[in-house]
C-alpha cells in the first residue's frame, strides 16, 4: 500500500526542560534523591569556602597600615594587604631606581600602541606591522629598560625601531579614518594624485629615510642613565624574560616542526636530537646548564651576564615544545592540501606558508597559547638561579624587617596576578579561535 | 548519445591524432615497496585528445595520472609531459605543474581561503599576476562553472558539486594545456554529478587535454576520443569509445563491463 503525506508536519515547541532555567535545574542538578543531596553538598562546601575567602581577604582586611605589628593590633584574622600596597612598585619593577621607572612604563606603552593596530579592523598591511614589532621592538625596549652607552649599531636599529613606530601609528590612524594605507596617502599629501605603485613606494621610502635621519640626529644626544640587569626584577622581569621567550617560541618552533618533517636527513637529525634533549630535561636543569655550563663552553674572556644565557636557555626551552605543537598540528592537515598546493604550481615554502600553516596554526591555538600560559608560569623558576622575579620579589615581602612574617598575602597576590594573565590569554585565544573558523557555523 | 555529438567527437578524434605528443609514458614501472603498481605502461596522449581510464579499484589508474604532475613518483621508464622529461629536477617539476591542472576525488580547496582566494592564489604567487587581472580571471572561470554569486564564501559553506566545480575553476585559473580528473565525481551524491560532469564536457569541447579517471561510463562514451582499461598495473585494452563497449576484446573488459553496465 503506498502512502502520501497529504499535509507537512509542522514543528513544535521543545519542552521546557530544553528551555527553561527552571526545567534546565530539574534535568541537571535534581533528577534524583541522590543527586538533589549531592547538589546540596555542594553547594554547601561552596558557601564555606566563600565565605572564608571574602571574611580573610575583604571583611576583616587590613588595608591601611604601617608595618604588620599594626595590622595584628587592627585585626588578627584578616589579610594584612597594606605591606602589598608598600611593595607594589617592588613587586612590579623590582628594584629598578625609582627615578628611571618612566622608562618601563614608556616601553610596556610602546609595545601596547605598537600592537594596538592588529586589532582595529581598517588597517592593512597587519602581517608588516607584527612583523616589524617582533624584530624591531626588542632594540627599542632593549635601549629604554638598558639605556648607558649605545654603539653605531644599537643606534641605527633604536632609530628604526622609533621610525617604524612612528610610521606604523600614522599608517593606522589614517587607515581608521580614511581607510587607507601610509604608501596610498602619502602622495596625496604632496599634492599628487595619480601616482603609480612604483613611485609610490619610492615616496614612502624616500619619506622613511628622511625620518630616519632626521630621528638618528635628534636620539644623538639621548643619554639614559646604564640600569645594570641585576637591578631588573619583579613583574617587569618575568614579562621580559616570558615575553621574549613567547616571541621567539613560534619562529623557532616552526623552523624545528619543519626541519623534523624534512627529507633531508641531516636537517632531520638535528631537529629530532634537540627536540628530543630540550624537552626530556626539566626546565630547571636547563637554567642550571645555561648559567653554570655554558660559560665552561665560551671561549676565554667571551662573557654572557646571566639574564641573557637565562633568556636563551627559555628561548630555546620553549621552542623545542613548541615545534612538537607544531608538528601535531601539521598532522591535522590532510595530504589533500599539500597536492592541492602543488597542482596549482606552488613550491614547498608557498605552499607551507599560503596553505598549510595557516591551517595548522588555526588548528593549534589552544595549545600554542596553552604553551605560552605554562611558559610564563614557568619562568618564575629563575627565581631559583638568583634572578629577582616577581616570585622572589614576593617572597621578599616577608623578610622585610617592617613587614616580615608576610608569606600568605604576597602569594596570594601573585596568584591572583597570574590568574589574570593567564585567564586573559586563554579567553582571547578563544575568541581568536571564533573568529578565525571559517567552516559552518552551527 | 545524440548524433552531432558523435559527430563531432569523430572529427576532434582525427584533428587529435594528426596534433602533437603533449604526454609520453615509456616502459613505465612504479612500485609501492614490494607491490608492483604500474607495469611497463607505454601510452601517448596529443594535444586536445580526451582519454577516460576506467577499471576496478587498486588497478593503478589514479597512480598513473598523478604520475604526470610527479605526485607519485615512478621509479623506472620515462615519462615526458609538454617536452619536459619528469626526473628529480625540481624546477622541471614546478614548471611541469603550472601547466598540468588536477582535479581530486576530494576537491582539496584550501578551507582557510575564499573562493575567489582559492582561485587566485595560483595566478597571483606562481604566474606572477596582478592582484586585479586575477581577480577578473577568477570571476570568469568561475561564471564558466555557473557559480559566480559564491566568490566571497569559504569552501565549506558550498555543496559537494559547487566545491569540485571550484575546484575545476582553480586549475582552469592557471591556464594549463591539460587538466587531470581523478574521480571527480565519486564522492559526490547523486543530484549533484550532473552538475559537474556538464561543466567537464563543456570544458571537453574548448579542445582542452583531458585525462579522466571515472566510472562514469555515459560521460566516457559521450567525450572520450579513447578509453583504456586498466586492470592489476596494465593497460589491458584501449579503444575507441564505442569499439570499446559494443565489441570489448580482453576477457578482463568484458568482465568489467558487464558488472557495471
Amino acid at each position: 500500500m503506498a502512502i502520501v503525506k497529504a499535509v507537512k508536519t509542522s514543528a513544535l515547541p521543545a519542552p521546557l526542560s530544553e528551555t527553561s532555567v527552571v526545567g534546565w535545574m530539574k534535568k541537571n542538578l535534581f533528577n534524583s534523591v541522590f543527586n538533589s543531596l549531592l547538589t546540596f553538598v555542594t553547594l554547601y562546601i561552596i558557601f564555606m569556602v566563600v565565605k572564608a575567602v571574602w571574611v580573610w581577604g575583604i571583611a576583616d582586611a587590613v588595608w591601611v597600615a604601617d608595618n604588620r605589628r599594626e595590622c595584628f593590633s587592627i585585626n588578627p584574622d584578616g589579610a594584612c594587604w597594606a605591606g602589598i600596597f608598600a611593595w607594589v612598585d617592588n613587586i612590579f619593577y623590582g628594584r629598578y631606581p625609582r627615578e628611571e621607572l618612566w622608562r618601563i612604563n614608556l616601553g610596556i606603552f610602546s609595545l601596547f600602541i605598537w600592537l594596538l593596530p592588529l586589532w582595529l579592523p581598517r588597517v592593512k598591511a597587519k602581517i608588516s606591522i607584527g612583523l616589524t614589532a617582533v624584530f624591531l621592538y626588542p632594540f627599542l625596549a632593549g635601549y629604554l629598560f638598558a639605556g648607558g652607552d649605545k654603539g653605531i649599531f644599537m643606534q641605527i636599529m633604536f632609530t628604526a625601531a622609533i621610525v617604524c613606530l612612528a610610521a606604523n601609528t600614522i599608517h593606522s590612524i589614517i587607515g581608521v579614518l580614511i581607510g587607507r594605507s601610509l604608501p596610498e596617502f602619502l602622495p596625496f599629501l604632496l599634492g599628487q594624485k595619480n601616482v603609480n605603485e612604483k613611485n609610490r613606494r619610492n615616496i614612502f621610502l624616500g619619506v622613511l629615510a628622511l625620518g630616519f635621519i632626521l630621528v638618528y640626529v635628534w636620539q644623538m644626544n639621548w643619554n639614559l642613565e646604564g640600569v645594570s640587569w641585576t637591578k631588573w626584577g619583579g613583574l617587569f622581569l618575568t614579562f621580559v624574560v616570558a615575553g621574549i621567550g613567547i616571541a621567539s617560541a613560534l619562529p623557532g618552533g616552526i623552523i624545528l616542526a619543519l626541519g623534523r618533517r624534512s627529507e633531508m636527513p641531516i636537517a632531520r637529525a638535528l631537529s629530532i636530537s634537540i627536540i628530543e634533549l630540550f624537552r626530556s630535561v626539566p626546565l630547571i636543569t636547563v637554567l642550571f646548564m645555561a648559567t653554570t655550563m655554558f660559560p665552561l663552553f665560551m671561549p676565554e674572556g667571551f662573557v654572557l651576564n646571566k639574564l641573557t644565557q637565562v633568556i636563551i636557555a627559555v628561548c630555546l626551552f620553549s621552542a623545542c615544545y613548541m615545534a612538537e605543537t607544531v608538528r601535531g598540528g601539521l598532522q591535522t592537515i590532510p595530504r589533500g592540501q599539500f597536492e592541492g598546493g602543488h597542482t596549482i604550481g606552488l613550491g614547498y615554502w608557498q605552499t607551507m606558508g599560503l596553505i598549510i600553516m595557516p591551517q595548522a596554526l588555526k588548528n593549534m591555538i589552544p595549545n600554542i597559547v596553552g604553551n605560552f600560559i605554562s611558559l610564563l608560569k614557568d619562568t618564575t623558576l629563575v627565581s631559583i638561579i638568583g634572578l629577582f622575579d616577581v616570585l622572589n620579589m614576593l617572597r621578599a615581602i616577608g623578610k622585610d624587617r617592617t613587614w616580615l612574617g608576610l608569606h600568605i598575602e604576597p602569594l596570594v597576590f601573585g596568584a591572583m596576578m597570574f590568574f589574570l594573565i593567564c585567564f586573559a590569554m586563554s579567553k582571547y585565544s578563544r575568541h581568536l579561535e571564533v573568529k578565525l573558523s571559517t567552516g559552518h557555523k552551527h | 548519445m545524440t548524433e552531432t555529438t558523435m559527430q563531432k567527437t569523430r572529427e576532434h578524434l582525427v584533428s587529435a591524432a594528426s596534433s602533437e605528443v603533449i604526454i609520453e609514458f615509456e616502459q613505465v614501472n612504479k612500485w609501492y615497496g614490494d607491490f608492483h603498481v604500474l607495469k611497463d605502461i607505454n601510452l601517448k596522449v596529443h594535444e586536445g585528445e580526451r582519454i577516460v581510464i576506467c577499471g576496478p579499484s587498486g588497478s593503478g589508474k589514479s597512480t598513473l595520472i598523478r604520475c604526470i604532475n610527479h605526485l607519485e613518483v615512478h621509479q623506472k621508464g620515462n615519462i615526458v609531459v609538454d617536452g619536459i622529461t619528469l626526473n628529480k629536477n625540481l624546477k622541471n617539476i614546478d614548471h611541469i605543474r603550472t601547466e598540468v591542472g588536477m582535479v581530486f576525488q576530494g576537491f582539496n580547496l584550501f578551507p582557510h581561503l575564499t573562493i575567489l582566494d582559492n582561485l587566485t592564489l595560483g595566478p597571483t604567487w606562481v604566474r606572477k599576476m596582478s592582484r586585479t587581472d586575477a581577480q577578473a580571471t577568477a570571476r570568469k572561470y568561475l561564471e564558466r562553472v555557473k557559480i559566480p554569486e559564491q566568490a566571497d564564501k569559504f569552501p565549506d559553506q558550498l555543496s559537494g558539486g559547487q566545491q569540485q566545480r571550484v575546484a575545476i575553476a582553480r586549475s582552469l585559473c592557471m591556464n594549463p594545456k591539460i587538466m587531470l580528473f581523478d574521480e571527480p565525481t565519486s564522492a559526490l551524491d547523486p543530484e549533484m554529478i550532473k552538475e559537474v560532469l556538464d561543466v567537464m564536457i563543456e570544458l571537453a569541447d574548448t579542445g582542452m587535454t583531458m585525462i579522466v579517471v571515472t566510472h562514469e561510463m555515459a560521460f566516457a562514451k559521450t567525450v572520450a576520443d579513447r578509453i583504456i582499461f586498466m586492470d592489476e598495473g596494465d593497460i589491458v585494452e584501449e579503444n575507441e569509445p564505442e569499439e570499446f563497449f559494443n565489441n570489448p576484446q580482453h576477457e578482463r573488459t568484458k568482465e568489467f563491463l558487464s558488472q557495471i553496465l
